[in-house]
């Protein structure tokens, strides 16, 4: 193997479990998620001579986030309960709940608030920084992300309300 | 906990480390889409370049000049810059250490970062390398301290990582200390997640800036060391901070 090949191998192994969370979160559907997570690391791998060097992860988060909003059309769907992993780390039912709760409250949203929820507080990224990134002003990541604040108000209650009548 | 701590907190909670995708195929299309490129590029030169020529023709015809093909290029690569210092602030508490020592020579992920600091030939660098942690699956990189000879190999004198949680969580991780394990004394180092412009340690009431460089896989995690000539190698920091680019802190 190439050393560039094997430094990407490296790059791919560490940067793939978020980047798959990040598109789960964008669109609720693990199975696209994988496919714009491999999409994704696929454009990066083809760039990578002059991208390895530089961000790599920056790289391939805009080609993911990018990809996502070309192609959004779908709902956000429910996440079934036996898909989660066989495996036990920590309470499994806390984090059905937890999932089941983010699912709903990120379903509320419209697909460029979910982008620039989950770029900013997925991955942390500065107000300017997520605007830069979607192609957006920093007055509409704001504004944006207020009426995403007002969403997820008015969802978290209706949703414990629902775990609660189970 | 508000609504936005909340979300954040969801969004890792339910991070999945065990999610692998199929790297073969992520190659292969990788290299499909370059061959792709790389014939769609040579097209429009070709392209260009018989335009250019009908262009030199009927130039040569009306006037007996000449033209040039044109060229295309991919963007120049950045390399992060050491920090400026400003005004400091208040102390908060230094998380205490894991430190690993006597490992072997590792491979390093993405760019080894050049300290600037020497011994002899040697350099002083930090670079992050890969790690499994029993019970931590979130935790897959840690920080190295280390030498490169000026043949490019590399000796590790210090690894710190973080031993629960996740590796990019926002904020500081695990910070090194000099132990005297090595001939040299490794000046005090670490990483923060997160859009640190400045980094500021405390000793002795005192305030010191750190360097700073991002990781080149992931510009959002900020690898910070201690000039040994402002921070004694092995002193321990009473307090550290980070600084976003508007002085806010982090």
């Amino acid at each position: 193997m190439a050393r560039g090949d094997a430094e990407f191998v490296e790059f791919a192994r560490a940067a793939s479990a978020r980047l798959v969370h990040a598109a789960f979160l964008m669109t609720g559907d693990h199975h696209q998620a994988e496919d714009a997570a491999q999409t994704a690391l696929a454009r990066t791998y083809a760039s990578w001579s002059r991208v390895h060097d530089d961000d790599a992860y920056g790289y391939a988060r805009r080609t993911l986030v990018n990809h996502l909003v070309d192609g959004w059309r779908r709902p956000m769907r429910e996440y079934p309960t036996d898909e989660v992993p066989e495996q036990r780390r920590g309470d499994v039912a806390d984090e059905v709940a937890t999932r089941r709760w983010l699912v709903t409250i990120l379903g509320a949203l419209s697909p460029r608030e979910r982008a620039i929820v989950v770029l900013r507080y997925y991955f942390d990224l500065p107000e300017a920084q997520v605007a830069r990134e979607l192609a957006v002003s920093v007055g509409t990541v704001k504004s944006t992300s207020s009426r995403a604040l007002e969403k997820l108000r008015t969802a978290a209650p209706r949703t414990t309300d629902e775990e609660a009548r189970r | 906990m508000n609504e936005w701590e909340r979300l954040r907190h969801a969004m890792r909670a339910t991070e999945r480390p065990d999610a692998v995708l199929d790297l073969a195929t992520v190659m292969r299309e990788g290299r499909r889409l370059r061959t792709r490129r790389r014939v769609a590029g040579a097209g429009a030169a070709t392209l260009a370049a018989g335009i250019a020529a009908v262009v030199v023709l009927v130039a040569v015809d009306a006037s007996g000049s000449g033209g040039t093909a044109p060229t295309e290029r991919p963007p120049p690569v950045a390399v992060a810059p050491p920090s400026v210092g400003v005004s400091p602030t208040s102390p908060e508490p230094t998380p205490p250490p894991t430190v690993a020592r006597d490992v072997p020579p590792p491979k390093a992920l993405g760019q080894v970062i050049d300290s600037g600091v020497r011994y002899g030939t040697d350099q002083r660098v930090y670079y992050l390398v890969r790690v499994s942690v029993p019970g931590a699956p979130k935790v897959t990189v840690g920080l190295a301290a280390g030498r490169r000879s000026p043949n490019g190999y590399l000796t590790t004198d210090l690894l710190v990582n973080d031993v629960e949680g996740a590796d990019r969580s926002a904020g500081f991780h695990q910070i090194g200390y000099d132990e005297r394990s090595s001939t040299t004394p490794v000046p005090t180092f670490g990483y923060f997640v997160g859009p640190a412009q400045r980094i500021i340690g405390t000793v002795d009431g005192q305030q010191v800036d750190a360097r700073l460089a991002r990781w080149s896989f992931d510009k959002n995690v900020v690898i910070f060391w201690f000039d040994p000539a402002e921070l004694a190698p092995g002193k321990r920091l009473d307090g550290i901070i980070a600084r976003d680019a508007s002085g806010r802190r982090l």
